[in-house]
């Protein structure tokens, strides 16, 4: 069974390894904007002064997510740098997708990104995320398929606003809905 | 001036610079959501 979470409920998590040391703090989600799976964390460190610690989480590497904290095996489950979180040669910076604009392909904006929704499992993705609307409105928009993601605004299929939800109990529903929708527009795949 | 008006000075340059390093620390340890992959096909047009 699929359990959806908010990255912003998976952010700021403690990373304690199975011998129970706290070794850091989850800081940015990084996911493939083509597949939408997880790649890595990246870490900050767990003082109150101490800033990013430079030192990815790939998400092969975490034993357990867990209501309260990040688990993995040892300390050895984190790189040794970030580079895991910096995009290679054939691909694009990364884009922060909090506070981007989220717009449909026919050119009707949704609203903004508040957060992301994530498909926790054994292979977690963003599924959807969660914005705001012009009306201060907070919906779920689920998403399928590649979408395309610039630092300005993300762009989903025309479904997508048929298939909102106003919680996380009703996402996996918006999910089926837009994943089984009857397909006219071969734009929208 | 009087002992006092330094002492609120001082207070005051103290308060804001800890006011300034919370916020430093809190942007630089505060996360985000990023997208990484390849660049957008047709730039962002209409895909087939």
């Amino acid at each position: 069974m699929t359990v959806y979470m908010r990255a912003g409920e998976i952010a700021k998590k403690p990373v304690v390894t199975l011998a129970g040391d706290d070794i850091g703090q989850v800081k940015d989600i990084v996911f493939d904007s083509s597949t939408g799976d997880i790649r890595c964390f990246t870490l900050a460190g767990r003082g109150l002064l101490s800033g990013p610690l430079h030192r990815a989480l790939l998400w092969r590497n975490v034993h357990a997510l867990g209501p309260h904290a990040v688990m993995v095996r040892d300390e050895s489950a984190l790189e040794e740098d970030d580079s895991a979180a910096t995009p290679g040669e054939d691909e694009r910076a990364g884009v922060n997708v909090l506070g981007v604009a989220v717009t449909t392909r026919s050119g009707t904006q949704l609203g903004r990104v508040t957060d992301a929704v994530v498909a926790t499992g054994r292979k977690p993705a963003v599924a959807g995320y969660e914005v705001e609307t012009a009306e201060r409105e907070r919906v779920l928009l689920p998403v399928a398929g590649p979408i395309t993601v610039s630092g300005e605004r993300i762009l989903v299929s025309d479904a997508t606003a048929q298939h909102s939800a106003g919680n996380l109990g009703g996402f996996g529903s918006a999910v089926e809905g837009l994943r089984h929708r009857p397909v006219h527009d071969p734009q929208e795949d | 001036m009087e002992w006092w008006t330094w002492l609120i000075i001082a207070l005051a340059i103290f308060a804001a610079v800890t006011v300034s390093i919370a916020a430093l620390q809190a942007r630089r340890r505060s996360g985000g959501v990023i997208a990484q992959g390849r660049r957008p096909r047709g730039g962002g047009g209409p895909e087939s």
